[in-house]
């Protein structure tokens, strides 16, 4: 039998290190960020009933989860994604909460990636989740926070994108209302795919609403946008969304963002339970948003209790792996002092490495049988300084450039 | 915007016809074409640096946006999926998937499985599954045209150019899977954070497609 107990699986890997604390840092540094606008924290399962992942619209991929079953032979998930679950939360143990509640989660989730795609299939998510409150109000406040939390882990390098499913979804109900082509013609346009979206349009008569399909993916970049769309639109309903967006887009430059901000209206995102304004983070260097969300107002209402909500996440495996390769220098601890002391004098050692230490010096006592041990794993790990302690309580310094 | 883009070629014709393209669009391909056995070469007066790779190696690369851009055919993209932006049709390298057997059988005729032959599984796959049809499907990395023949299978899912392997094998079309031709992918993150490089360069191609 071939064994497999030295390696990690697939997708998963040992943190350590300065990988431990870049993670540590940027989940922190949100962790305070939500803390201090109001957001309480919730922590929800590992393992959840594979049905809150499979309601009507069948949000997630059977094959995308990791699947078990429980004692009574029922179907389980390593959780696969944060929102659902909180969603499930917020329809029945929080139903009669004051609302809106603000929740904010860092927690992993689980998704199989296809076989050596080389991507994370856990993945350490932080974001917030708003649940209930005036949408508008909400939207801005999501918003506001999202650049924050980028802001706050990448302050320089980064893109915010936003967008809106509801010009999709306006234009192709006119268009088809076959779920299937549907779809197909949804993922062209996520794709940008323009060869085969140009295809796939052919079979309906053109008018002006499979040229704006086409030009939809082609709709994305600064304020110039906006008025490129307004000679695609025609009618109420997505003239009063693309207000909507313009005005997301300005309060985002009042908050100092303009250089920026993108828009895209072609931004259809595959998890299909957002219903509004969509938005997105990008750093440079990594190959895939790093922040996404939006609004999600039929979501909860899926789980038995109706209400509006909007939310995102960050990938902190890749904010942390970014801030890692900015960071070229340790971002470990390295103790100032190794305390050493004779066989003869072990309590005395202890005693003095807890007083430095209760002085908030950074000392590490030597589990070392011998003086020399103790000099190389000082000059190895770089530890600037050796105190050996005598049995009077005190002690002799070694400084590094002495013992080399 | 200073920064460089990086595009990554399939090598070979596709890679050939790339640099001619780029040729006509006056850039200074020199380096390229004086390649020797390095992979990485400068396109200098444009910033650009070239990515020489195999098929689906370009579709990895720029899905992790070590690329930028990439120039693929459209085979390797339904055989390989991901995520990115496939956003021109370069009109060069076109050919055809199809499904192809021993001339004068009917492939689709009785009740029993069919057995399939094909490097390329996923299309084959998809193909079949878009009919609601249960096939076998054997994978082949050679001339799968030998896999009908030697009895192996009922039918080939193979890239078609001209069809004298096929004829010269006593094998013939049976039915179009899809059509092929070069395209030019983008990663969803270099679109955004090169737009106007990006967009640039897409809208000269575009146009230079439209003259030929």
């Amino acid at each position: 039998m071939k064994r497999y107990d030295l390696i990690t699986p697939e997708g998963t890997r040992d943190l350590l290190f300065d990988e431990s604390v870049a993670r540590r840092t940027v989940e922190n540094k949100l962790e305070k960020l939500f803390k201090n606008y109001g957001y309480s924290e919730v922590i929800t399962p590992g393992i959840e009933f594979y049905d809150v992942f499979m309601l009507k619209s069948r949000y997630f991929a059977q094959e995308s989860m990791y699947k078990l079953s429980d004692a009574k032979g029922r179907l389980m998930v390593l959780r696969p994604d944060s929102t659902m679950p909180i969603a499930r939360l917020a329809a029945t143990r929080l139903k009669d909460e004051i609302y809106p509640l603000k929740l904010f989660y860092n927690q992993n989730i689980f998704r199989i990636n296809p076989k050596d795609s080389g991507r994370d299939d856990e993945i350490t998510q932080s974001g917030i989740e708003i649940i209930g409150g005036d949408p508008k109000r909400a939207d801005m406040e999501v918003l506001n926070l999202a650049t924050e939390a980028l802001k706050s882990v990448e302050t320089e390098d980064f893109r915010f994108e936003i967008g809106d499913s509801a010009f999709f979804k306006a234009l192709i109900s006119r268009v088809t209302g076959d779920e299937e082509e549907t779809e197909h013609i949804r993922e062209l346009v996520e794709n940008k795919n323009m060869p085969e979206l140009k295809i796939a349009l052919k079979k309906y008569k053109e008018n002006a609403d499979t040229r704006a399909l086409y030009e939809l993916p082609k709709l994305f970049g600064g304020a110039e946008v906006f008025d490129r769309a307004r000679n695609l639109f025609s009618d109420e309903s997505t003239l009063s969304v693309l207000e909507d967006i313009k005005r997301a887009y300005d309060y985002l430059c009042t908050l100092g963002y303009k250089d920026k901000i993108t828009v895209d209206f072609g931004l259809v995102n595959k998890a299909n339970y957002y219903t509004g304004l969509l938005f997105r983070g990008y750093i440079r260097g990594y190959g895939m948003p790093v922040l996404s969300g939006g609004r999600y107002d039929a979501l909860i209402g899926d789980f038995g209790s109706s209400h509006p909500a909007t939310g995102f996440a960050v990938n902190i495996n890749a904010v942390a792996g970014a801030l890692l390769s900015k960071n070229s220098a340790s971002l470990g601890q390295i103790p100032q002092v190794l305390v050493y002391a004779d066989k003869d004098n072990l309590e005395q050692g202890f005693i003095y490495c807890r007083n430095l230490i209760a002085k908030g010096i950074k000392a590490e006592n030597s589990l070392h049988a011998s003086l020399e041990e103790a000099k190389e794993y000082a000059s190895r790990k770089g530890i600037p300084v050796i105190d050996i302690v005598d049995k009077t309580g005190k002690s002799e310094s070694i400084r590094k450039d002495q013992s080399i | 915007m200073g920064d460089t883009i990086r595009i990554a070629l399939t090598k070979g014709r596709l890679e050939k016809d790339t640099v001619k393209l780029f040729e006509k669009l006056g850039f200074d391909v020199s380096a390229v074409k004086d390649k020797g056995r390095r992979l990485i070469l400068p396109i200098s007066d444009q910033n650009i640096e070239v990515v020489l790779a195999k098929a689906a190696d370009v579709i990895t690369y720029v899905e992790h946006g070590v690329c930028d851009l990439g120039v693929v055919g459209k085979d390797t993209i339904m055989e390989h999926g991901g995520k990115y932006f496939e956003l021109v049709d370069l009109g060069f390298g076109k050919c055809k998937f199809a499904l192809a057997g021993k001339k004068g059988e009917e492939f689709y005729k009785g009740y029993g499985v069919k057995t399939v032959a094909s490097k390329y599984t996923n299309v084959t796959r998809a193909f079949f599954e878009g009919k609601g049809m249960d096939v076998d499907i054997v994978k082949i990395e050679g001339s799968v045209e030998l896999a009908p023949l030697l009895g192996l299978s009922d039918g080939i899912v193979d890239i078609v150019e001209t069809g004298t392997t096929l004829k010269e094998n006593g094998l013939e079309v049976y039915e179009d899977v899809a059509p092929i031709s070069a395209r030019l992918i983008v990663n969803t993150v270099s679109m955004k954070l090169k737009k106007e490089r990006i967009d640039r360069l897409v809208a000269m191609i575009e146009e230079k497609l439209e003259e030929i």
